[in-house]
């Protein structure tokens, strides 16, 4: 049984944090430490937080996120939570988070589009 | 295989983790749907993350019930821990002593149909939830 581990990568200006489908604690403490530590290298435009495999978000997990989101905000970043699962959108407005500071997207390329990414093939 | 009960002991995040995958596949053999394995699970997760931070270590035990042919899941968390100071408290939702969003037991009451506090200070919690499969 593996719990998964938290990734995070830098695309241009942005940092894709992604998260696997059941994290432990110790995982969403080190994705928000791994998210620090490369913000810390260079401070980019926008932080992308993957949740599309996220089945659950309970309190420790939002509050995380909306510690998170504060922290890159203060860095003068933007946060962008991408593909909530609509079960876990129930969930997480039934139990009214407060999650004001997050922008929200439909899916991480929706996520890069708000942060000015864009593909234009030529 | 199918089993109708279970239990899980709560010593380590690995455990947490193990009553989360455990209380699904038993609301998933329930027949619950994705938004109420969701509440289920969610529900479940503080209560195991509850014990282990503050009791250090207990049990998750789940049981499929049946009542006026009405089907629903059950799960008791015990622990020997501290007990909870005010629970009444704890239910509003208004405080944190952890590292939470202050809402674990409030949520939890939010997302189940049943929920029962027992407590007491020095002695330990049983705490029981309840969801009814409609």
């Amino acid at each position: 049984m593996s719990a998964g581990n938290a990734h995070v990568v830098r695309i241009y200006d942005v940092l894709l944090g992604t998260f696997p489908d059941d994290p432990t604690d110790p995982v969403v403490d080190e994705l928000q430490e791994a998210i620090l530590t490369e913000m810390e290298t260079a401070p980019p435009e926008g932080v992308i937080l993957d949740v599309s495999s996220v089945q659950l978000m309970d309190s420790f997990f939002a509050r995380h996120i909306s510690e998170t989101a504060q922290m890159i905000d203060l860095m003068g970043g933007t946060t962008v939570i991408a593909g909530i699962r609509p079960e876990v959108a129930v969930t997480a407005a039934e139990l009214g988070y407060q999650l004001d500071a997050v922008e929200t997207a439909r899916s991480t390329d929706h996520a890069l589009e708000m942060l000015g990414v864009n593909w234009n093939p030529s | 295989m199918s089993e109708s009960s279970g239990q899980v002991e709560i010593q380590s995040e690995t455990d947490v983790l193990q009553t989360r995958q455990r209380a699904r596949t038993a609301a998933e053999q329930v027949g619950f749907g994705t938004t109420d394995i969701t509440r289920i699970v969610t529900a479940v997760s503080e209560l195991a993350r509850n014990t282990h931070l503050y009791a250090d270590e207990g049990v998750m035990e789940w049981d499929q019930i049946t009542d006026n042919g009405r089907t629903g899941l059950t799960f008791v968390f015990k622990d020997d821990g501290p007990g909870i100071a005010d629970p009444d408290a704890a239910l509003e939702g208004e405080f944190s002593t952890s590292n939470g969003m202050g809402r674990g037991l409030s949520g939890t009451q939010t997302l189940m149909d049943e929920m029962e506090i027992d407590t007491e200070q020095d002695v330990g919690t049983t705490i029981t939830i309840t969801k009814w499969h409609s």
